[in-house]
């Protein structure tokens, strides 16, 4: 008689990405609530009903495919950026700026004040800078929303995504430094890393258009082009303990500005994308440890509570002069709320350089898996406050 | 609500209204920013008048009344500046041209006013499929037959405006191998076409309009969707049929031009307008839309046939004198240009075979319709 656990154990991630995803089909048919909210949710009441098989160590097909898949959506994101914008219109910038270092300011002050060891306080508030890019791509492409909450909203998520990066990277780099005493190694884990990483990513956001413009392909063959050379970016980063966030992000931005047209059609990178994605959503959340949420939930809550009002103030003082309503820019920063994925994907990282902040960052836990869930819907309400939905109101 | 009274205006007056896209910079698709472009445009002082269209990813810019080619030209190249920059704050692309090359009118948003849900609940996808672009010229008439004299007579020239003004070569992502392929669009309504031929606006008004009225059909004129329209509360006649071009100063050309003709006509040197001459009115109107300046149309008076081309070139010419009294030989020599180097359909078609991909082709436009703003 086969191992009834063993066959089980090879069946858990088909069958929950495929529960995950007929219940977000049901939900968000009957509620509106986007989907990936219910996968969020789905993986994670999977994960602790049956812990052992859904457990994940990094270097799993399930982990390297959930990190394409976050690939794929950075590429998506940077390909929607607009550097000129950012010139011509220089407050987008700054309200970035101020929100960023205004967030990082306010968490780091709050859980010092809670007593935590300053280099974890330092860390959880870079994390907490960053919105999630996923959550807010998908759900902009699920409501098909247009207008300048939504564009605001995925230059600054794209901007505060890249100084989250950068600072994580610069705090492991002095933690390092202060650990081991060397410089060089100091270095190569933050400032090396970070620098090799985009140009990684504008070296083939370069040349790939190139030769698609070489070939005279048409637009639909971008598209496999493009993710297939998402995939390679994620293997060189997976293996040589390179950003993998930072250099698909370059890519997306540097293939923008080289372009190659991108048809509409190819939004989420069609249907392999959606697979990609319920995995991504589901997988991020059941690496959750119930206890843990549990146990950090009070500060989670307090902290979120500050990152979400820090954030739509910060972007709303800059909205009239960027051009816009103040009822916009506050709901841009209301859109903003969601963190996730992006923050758990780099503490798996830190992993192989043997700082487990994971378990110390309980209060980090509440707030992703928090954000997992109700992230989604908050930014999909903006969207709607906004009225740049495509759906049309009675 | 009877047809109000035809208001005299001043003779040869002209006004320009152009329907513009406004497109994603990241994927040149439509995208709904006229809330946002009307927001901030609130907060500066606007050359002209802006309006929001029916749906969210088109807007309207109007002229003020001009006399004068050099002025119109300067007030529409002041209003693109504005509007470019304001777009530049916002992320917005802008340009002109008939269609959009590729945008699916299913996923249009329709602008929530009262009277455009109207529309769309009435029409169906009409309405949607209308996100097309067009220009309207009005020009002023001094009285209700004037304007109806003039309507009657202009029908023998739409063709030449049609040809001159095409910019919509691509529906839905495909060539449809018209060179204006927006004006089967408006066709499809039941209210297009030409207007009844009527020659005095007391008959026009009485034995026309009031017994449409009656019908139920219609409210206002505005339910009209003919090629040329009297529009009484202005005083003018408003000519429907240009695609919006990709320029403004190509914009102004044509205004002039009809301008030009408008006064030639006026002086009644041609033989007057009868009913017959539309005999041949819907096949020109077709051989323009289709083969633009390369169309055969046939004269409604002699049955001849004639290179468009050739016979707009003929026009132009005979236009000089009038055009010079008025202020206009520029806009002339512009469409003389044309004539040479072919319509913004030619033009766009060129792009794609360069770039390769309908978004080829509304980059172009975009950079076109800037002008000389990088």
């Amino acid at each position: 008689m086969p191992d009834i656990l063993i066959i089980s154990s090879e069946l858990a991630w088909p069958l929950a990405v495929l529960l995950a995803w007929l219940a977000g089909e049901f939900v968000h048919r009957w509620t509106g609530v986007p989907r990936i909210s219910v996968y969020g949710l789905a993986g994670f009441l999977g994960a602790q009903a049956l812990p052992d098989l859904f457990a994940t160590d990094s270097g799993t097909p399930v982990t390297m495919l959930a990190n394409v898949a976050f690939g794929l959506i950075l590429f998506e994101f940077g390909y929607r950026v607009n550097l000129r914008w950012l010139r011509v219109n220089p407050w987008i910038a700054i309200s970035g700026l101020v929100e960023s270092c205004a967030t990082f300011g306010v968490v780091y002050f709050i859980s010092h004040l809670q007593g935590m060891p300053p280099l974890t306080a330092l860390l959880l508030a870079s994390l907490a800078m960053s919105s999630s890019p996923a959550g807010v791509l998908r759900v902009i492409n699920e409501e098909r929303s247009s207008g300048q909450v939504t564009e605001r909203v995925l230059h600054l998520v794209a901007m505060n995504s890249v100084l989250a990066v950068f600072v994580f990277k610069v705090i492991v780099g002095f933690w390092v430094f202060q650990t081991s005493g060397s410089l060089t190694q100091a270095a190569s884990h933050s400032l090396i890393e970070l620098v090799a990483s985009a140009l990684l990513g504008a070296i083939f956001g370069m040349l790939v258009p190139a030769v698609l413009r070489g070939l005279g392909t048409l637009a639909r063959d971008g598209t496999v082009a493009f993710a297939l050379v998402v995939m390679l970016l994620v293997s060189i980063t997976h293996a040589a303990d390179l950003s993998p966030v930072l250099a698909t992000l370059t890519f997306g931005l540097t293939a923008r500005h080289r372009r190659v047209s991108f048809a509409r059609t190819q939004r989420n990178f069609g249907a392999i994308g959606e697979v990609l994605t319920v995995l991504l959503f589901v997988f991020a959340v059941s690496t959750l440890d119930w206890d843990r949420v549990l146990s950090g939930a009070a500060l989670g809550l307090i902290l979120l509570a500050a990152r979400f009002v820090v954030k739509t103030a910060a972007v709303a003082v800059f909205a009239h002069v960027g051009g816009i309503s103040w009822r916009k820019g506050a709901l841009i920063g209301v859109a903003m709320s969601p963190m996730s994925v992006f923050v758990i994907l780099l503490l798996e990282q830190t992993k192989y350089m043997g700082i487990v902040l994971v378990d110390e960052l309980s209060a980090l836990a509440a707030m992703t898996l928090f954000m997992e869930v109700i992230g989604p819907i908050i930014t999909q309400r903006a969207l709607i406050w906004a009225r740049e939905t495509a759906k049309e109101e009675d | 609500m009877p047809l109000e009274p035809f208001k005299q205006s001043q003779r040869l007056t002209m006004g320009v209204e152009l329907e513009l896209q406004l497109v994603s910079l990241s994927d040149y698709d439509l995208t709904g920013a006229s809330p946002d472009l009307l927001h901030l445009l609130e907060r500066k002082p606007f050359p002209g008048h802006v309006t929001p269209e029916i749906t969210e990813s088109m807007i309207e810019i109007n002229s003020d009344v001009h006399t004068k080619h050099n002025e119109l030209v300067a007030q529409l190249q002041l209003t693109r500046d504005t509007l470019v920059q304001a777009a530049d704050t916002l992320n917005i692309g802008i340009c002109g041209g008939g269609t959009h090359p590729f945008q699916k009118w299913r996923e249009r948003r329709i602008f929530s006013k009262p009277r455009f849900k109207e529309v769309s609940a009435l029409y169906g996808y009409l309405a949607k499929q209308f996100t097309i672009f067009g220009q309207h010229v009005h020009i002023g008439c001094g009285n209700g037959d004037d304007a109806l004299f003039l309507l009657h007579s202009l029908s023998r020239y739409v063709p030449h405006f049609i040809a001159l003004s095409a910019s919509s070569p691509y529906v839905q992502g495909a060539d449809t191998l018209f060179n204006s392929a927006r004006l089967n669009s408006v066709f499809a309504f039941p209210m297009s076409g030409r207007a009844p031929f009527l020659l005095s606006w007391d008959e026009f008004e009485h034995s026309y309009f009031s017994k449409m009225e009656h019908t139920g059909v219609i409210k206002s004129m505005k339910d009209f969707y003919w090629d040329i329209r009297p529009k009484p509360e202005y005083g003018t006649i408003e000519l429907r049929v240009c695609d919006t071009p990709l320029t403004v100063e190509r914009a102004a050309a044509l205004a002039c031009y009809l301008q030009a003709l408008c006064a030639y006509l006026l002086d009644r040197r041609e033989a007057p307008p009868v009913e017959d001459d539309y005999l041949v009115y819907n096949y020109n109107r077709f051989q323009a839309c289709r083969f633009g300046l390369d169309g055969t149309v046939v004269h409604p008076k002699t049955y001849e046939s004639l290179s468009l081309r050739e016979d707009i070139l003929t026009t132009l010419r005979r236009m000089d004198q009038y055009a010079e009294n008025l202020g206009g030989s520029a806009a002339l020599n512009h469409l003389v240009q044309v004539t040479h180097t072919g319509s913004d359909a030619h033009y766009l078609r060129d792009q794609f075979n360069a770039s390769g991909s309908v978004e080829g082709v509304v980059d172009a436009a975009l950079s076109r319709f800037r002008g000389s703003i990088m």
